[in-house]
């Protein structure tokens, strides 16, 4: 309180002596409380003067802060003054050797005149009155920051502050040298002092001052950190205050200034320089949001959400049922387990309590193989074709609406010793010829399987081919023997067939004299002869000697003419031989390839001749070629012709059963790849069932249902049927010939295993 | 009902209306509740007890043409009946299974059998054909009474005409009738009465009607031969231009001369070999024929003229005619046997159909004491009997070829049942005989 009175005392003094412009008074003491904050008390005081006069007024900022700058020019500090005279003391100082004699004025300044004779004042040396001992300064070097070794070479080591040169201290003998090692001075530190050049040696004072510093104590000396506090001010109340002064009435008068600045802000308002609650403009982020513009977009085509894991079970509860807890032996089986074998990666716990339950040790372990499946297991969107496999399969009929096809064994005709070659069914449908390896033709009843009749045509080698003349009339069955093609008559017909079929036979020996008899043709590739007389009784009249062998017979479908196949046979391969006539003849000049086999057009005078890989077709009126085939099969085994003359099968040495249709295209129409090993014999049913067969080296056959159509628009539908298994392979060959009944659904089939079968 | 057990209430009754055909051993047929646990013997001890016979009769029950072999429970479980319905039973005297009685050898193929029936003065003797092209005559103790050479191929068929005649057919196109006298029991002798030509291939099968002295072949060339039992109301053989046989040929014919004779008529229509001919029961003049070209054919004998022509579906290989029920059986190369009816005007109409043989069915043959029994030949070397009114309940036994050491699935190709049993022959050159023991 004593203070505040103090400064109010100073505070009214001063209003004495300023302006008494009030304006100008409030605006010294509100910039001076502000600078100064020793000054509060008595602006508060100036403001509660001034306040009466101008309670409504506020006063313009601008202005006053003008006028203040005036006021405080008005009262100069005498620190500045005394700044300018400090300032002047060298230039007059320059000066004062030039002027010693000049007298002293009033001011105790010197009037001299400078050369150009204009009064010049010298001012004497101004005594600072510092208490400053500038004995040490004097002294002191002051070359600087440079190193003594290059005042080697000189006296001195520098120069003082008055440019006198500072001698080199004299350095005593090497006597002194050693005694001064011997005896070391106080405050010796064996350091050179850069000012001096002499030792550097420190004082009592200021070894003390280092070890404070060392000690982290005070350096300074004396300097208690622990004393007592002087209480300044106290919480205690005085009974007896030093002013006991009644509270001013400032304390409990409303502010006349506050409520300048209070209407200043309401006026301003009111003009609508302050708009009150105006809102704030947003804050520019400091990070805009890369993705504040964000449109939710559909998920990439390719986009496969990672599957999500099962969630938890009974037995990964803290607390199972018991049933989920494992016995003992489980649990030592799953111990003992690799972690790879086991069935669960965990073994089911039970703990009373949840906090009971530990930490889960293997949680990282988890997350990071979580993670690996899902990194190293890429997760592919497949593309699933939404097709039904049932419509990509071809619309074929059930080969139960097919029916009638042959599908089991009927009857086994057994009798052959050794392979059975080849088997021809007679066109009446009683009776089945077959050849075999024995050299011998056999006639088999049918249904019953039973030999009626046979003949031995060779002791070495193998019947190649049976057929029967196509004709109802005569029995006549043509069996080529190795080079030799025999007509054979077997008697087991009524006498009217069996004379009609020898006099057919023996009709052409008149008329075969006189062909031979013309020298200039070439000789025919048959020689017409009567067999032996024992083969002549069995009921063989005639026989072909061919110089090839024959592989393989064709009957013309008037029985006239047979076309027989020889392969080694060049361009003989294929021969025609007349019946009626007893004459052969070769109806090609050159040889295009191996000739297989050879057979006519069942109404058509055409002649299809298959070599290894093509099948010909031949105009036999016209004596020309009409189609080459390329079934695209390496050694085409065997081909038939449909009965409708449109349609060829071929089968192949290479496996494949090949569709041709005559009028699409010399391409195959159906490549049937069903065989596992060579196609031996395919054959077309020719009595008006749309039934064929191919017969393979694996000991199956194969039945296909193979419907041509009337209209020539429709293609053919070949609908597999049936494999038939029931021959057995010997020496690698399967069944080697199939043929049909002419009308009934039978098939029949000879064997390797030396067996024909009867298939129904 | 109370044969069972009495005090002790079945579970479950069903009403059943017990029916017969036989009128000797018929019951009422209202209904009556029967324990439906019951089985056949069940069942066959509540009909004898309704009829209060003194020596039990076996009985087989028949529901919906099919044998009962299990409880009427299941049964009716089975076909999804309600318990509630009167189910209508009907009982037959249940069939004996044949025993094996005794076997033949033969020097080749039996191709036919036949049995005459015995007479007072005479047993029954079994005429057998071969594929030797001989024609014995047995008596039940496996003695050769007699051969008839004279064929000169394999015979096929043999009929008895009636006891002292009997008629064969061969592979030489020809059929021959034959005259056996036996003075005794182990002496007898045969001759050949006469030859009948006019086929052009095997004949496959022969049909005898003795009270129209009529005699049919099944031809291979697809004729059906009418001809007479009696040799003398025969015309003349047809005259063949025939060649000059040779020697060998000449050689072959042994026997004594036969005289030939012609057809009454042959009827072709058929465009395959018939395979089985048989006359109708009632009527001498209608014949059936069926051939492998699917069709059953029937034949008006006086005017010698196609009547009806009848399709199947598949070849048929042998014919035989249920007298009293005029069914026709035809044997298919499809292994089942078709039963149809020759009267129904509709073409093609099959009755029944008797799946079981698993290969072609070659002989077929009724049984003379059952009219509802036929006994069936298949090429699966088996001989099955049927009964036609449980037609699918498959075949009633299964007879095997009974001869030691050999493949018993050699084929049957013929089969007759007479008073002596089953008697049948086949690849296993023996004639084997079943007796069937009357119930």
């Amino acid at each position: 309180m004593a203070k505040s009175n103090i400064k109010k005392r100073k505070a009214s003094s001063r209003e004495e002596v300023v302006h008494s412009d009030s304006e100008d008074d409030f605006q010294t003491g509100l910039l001076n409380g502000a600078i100064n904050n020793e000054d509060e008390e008595s602006d508060e005081e100036n403001h509660s003067s001034s306040e009466d006069e101008e309670a409504d007024e506020f006063p313009e900022v601008a202005a006053a802060s003008d006028e203040e700058e005036i006021d405080s020019d008005e009262v100069p500090s005498s620190s500045e003054e005394a700044g300018e005279k400090s300032g002047d003391d060298d230039e007059e100082e320059d000066e004062k050797d030039e002027e010693e004699d000049a007298e002293v004025d009033e001011y105790g300044r010197k009037t001299v005149l400078d050369s150009a004779g204009n009064l010049r004042y010298i001012y004497p040396e101004v005594d600072t009155g510092y208490a400053s001992d500038d004995s040490d300064r004097e002294e002191m070097n002051t070359i600087g920051n440079i190193d003594l070794s290059l005042y080697d070479e000189y006296p001195h080591v520098g120069y003082d502050i008055n440019g006198k040169k500072i001698m080199r201290p004299a350095k005593g003998k090497a006597l002194d040298a050693l005694l001064d090692t011997i005896e070391v001075p106080k405050g010796w530190t064996g350091m050179l002092d850069k000012n001096t050049g002499g030792d550097l040696q420190l004082t009592r004072e200021e070894l003390e001052i280092l070890r404070k510093i060392q000690m982290d104590e005070v350096p300074v000396d004396g300097y208690d950190p622990y004393t007592p506090t002087i209480e300044w001010f106290t919480s205690k109340t005085e009974i007896m205050p030093l002013s006991a002064a009644p509270e001013p009435k400032r304390r409990f008068v409303p502010s006349k200034h506050e409520a300048k600045r209070v209407m200043k802000i309401v006026r301003a308002i009111r003009e609508g320089r302050i708009v009150p609650n105006k809102p704030k403009e947003p804050e520019k982020p400091a990070f805009y949001d890369i993705w504040a513009n964000e449109v939710p977009r559909e998920d990439h085509i390719m986009h496969i959400p990672a599957p999500k894991l099962p969630p938890p079970t009974h037995d990964e509860s803290y607390n199972p049922p018991e049933e989920y807890l494992p016995t003992e032996e489980e649990k030592k089986e799953w111990e003992e387990n690799d972690s790879e074998d086991r069935a669960k990666d965990y073994l089911p716990r039970k703990y009373n309590a949840l906090r009971l339950v530990p930490g889960y040790d293997k949680f990282i372990n988890e997350r990071f193989e979580r993670c690996l499946d899902l990194y190293l297991a890429p997760r592919v969107r497949r593309n699933k074709l939404n097709i039904d496999p049932e419509s990509l399969l071809p619309k074929l009929p059930s080969p139960q609406d097919l029916r009638p096809f042959p599908t089991t064994t009927a009857t086994i005709y057994k009798g052959h010793q050794g392979r059975v070659r080849t088997l021809n069914v007679d066109p009446t449908g009683v009776w089945l010829a077959t050849g075999g390896d024995d050299g011998t033709v056999r006639v088999w009843e049918i249904l019953t399987g039973r030999e009626v009749w046979k003949v031995k045509l060779s002791e070495d080698e193998t019947v190649n081919c049976v057929k029967w003349r196509p004709t109802k009339e005569s029995a006549i069955l043509a069996a080529a023997v190795g080079d030799d093609l025999y007509f054979l008559v077997p008697p087991i017909f009524d006498p009217e067939t069996e004379i009609e079929s020898k006099r057919l036979l023996d009709h052409g020996f008149g008329t075969a004299a006189n062909v031979q008899q013309d020298p200039t043709k070439k000789t025919p590739p048959g020689k017409w002869s009567k067999p032996m007389d024992k083969l002549v009784e069995q009921g063989v009249p005639v026989m072909v000697t061919v110089k090839m062998t024959i592989k393989h017979i064709a009957w013309h479908r008037r029985g006239d003419y047979v076309a027989t196949t020889s392969p080694e046979g060049q361009n003989r391969a294929v021969a025609i031989h007349m019946l009626s006539k007893h004459t052969s003849q070769s109806p090609f000049r050159k040889s295009k390839g191996i000739i297989q086999r050879a057979e006519f057009h069942p109404f058509r005078p055409i002649l299809f001749v298959a070599t290894q890989r093509y099948v010909r077709s031949y105009d036999l009126a016209k004596q020309e070629l009409i189609r080459t085939l390329q079934p695209g099969a390496r050694w085409i085994s065997s081909f038939d012709v449909h009965s409708g003359g449109d349609n060829i099968i071929v089968g192949s040495y290479d496996k494949r059963l090949l569709w041709h249709d005559l009028e699409l295209s010399t391409k195959p129409y159906r490549t049937l790849r069903y065989h596992e090993k060579a196609i031996r014999a395919v054959k077309y049913h020719q009595g008006g069932l749309p039934l064929f067969v191919s017969a393979s080296d694996d000991g199956t056959i194969q039945v296909f249902h193979g419907k041509v159509f009337a209209d020539m628009m429709e293609n053919p539908l070949i609908v597999p049927l049936k494999i038939l298994k029931g021959h057995k392979v010997t020496q690698a060959l399967g069944v080697l010939d199939v043929d049909w009944h002419p009308r009934e659904c039978w098939l029949f089939s000879a064997g390797a295993d030396g067996t024909a079968r009867l298939w129904n | 009902m109370d044969l069972d057990n009495p005090e002790q209430q079945p579970q479950s009754q069903v009403q059943v209306k017990f029916v017969t055909r036989d009128p000797e051993i018929s019951v009422p047929t209202a209904p009556i509740l029967v324990p439906s646990n019951l089985k056949r013997l069940g069942l066959s001890q509540v009909v004898n007890h309704l009829l209060n016979s003194e020596k039990p009769i076996p009985f087989d029950f028949l529901i919906d043409g099919a044998y009962l072999r299990t409880t009427l429970d299941s049964y009716i479980a089975e076909n999804g009946l309600s318990s509630e319905s009167v189910i209508t039973l009907e009982y037959v005297r249940a069939a004996v299974p044949p025993k094996f009685l005794t076997s033949f050898q033969h020097d080749d193929w039996v191709s036919s059998v036949a049995a005459s029936t015995s007479t007072q003065n005479r047993d029954s003797v079994i005429l057998s054909g071969s594929y030797d092209g001989i024609a014995r005559v047995w008596n039940l103790s496996g003695e050769v009474l007699c051969e008839g050479a004279g064929h000169q191929s394999a015979i096929k068929s043999v009929k008895w005409i009636d006891g002292d005649h009997f008629v064969t057919s061969s592979m030489d196109r020809s059929l021959r009738i034959w005259r056996y006298t036996s003075s005794s029991a182990v002496d007898a002798s045969l001759k050949p009465v006469a030859e009948y030509i006019g086929h052009r291939s095997t004949v496959e099968s022969l049909a005898v009607n003795a009270a129209a002295k009529h005699i049919l072949s099944a031809g291979a060339d697809g004729k059906v031969g009418l001809w007479s039992s009696v040799p003398k109301e025969s015309p003349d053989a047809p005259v063949v231009d025939l060649p000059a046989r040779t020697k060998k040929r000449k050689l072959a014919q042994t026997g004594p001369k036969v005289v030939q004779y012609g057809a009454l008529g042959m009827l072709q229509s058929h465009t395959e070999p018939v395979s089985g001919v048989a006359f109708a029961p009632q009527d001498s003049t209608v014949a059936y024929s069926v051939s492998w070209d699917h069709t059953i054919r029937t034949w008006d004998l006086t005017t010698l003229a196609l009547v009806d022509t009848k399709t199947t579906q598949h070849p048929l290989v042998s014919l035989c005619s249920l007298k009293t029920l005029n069914i026709l059986a035809c044997g298919s190369s499809a292994r089942h046997i078709v039963l149809h009816d020759p009267r129904t005007s509709a073409a093609g109409v099959s009755a029944a159909t008797l799946r079981g043989h698993s290969n072609a069915v070659v002989g077929l043959s009724a049984n003379p004491a059952n009219e509802w029994q036929l006994a069936s030949a298949g090429h699966d070397g088996t001989v099955r009997v049927w009964d036609v009114r449980a037609s699918s309940s498959g075949n009633l036994f299964t007879i095997n070829r009974e001869s030691d050491g050999v493949a018993s699935n050699e084929k049957v190709f013929d089969v007759e049942w007479s008073s002596v049993g089953i008697v049948s022959g086949g690849e296993d050159k023996r004639v084997q005989i079943n007796a069937t023991p009357r119930e």
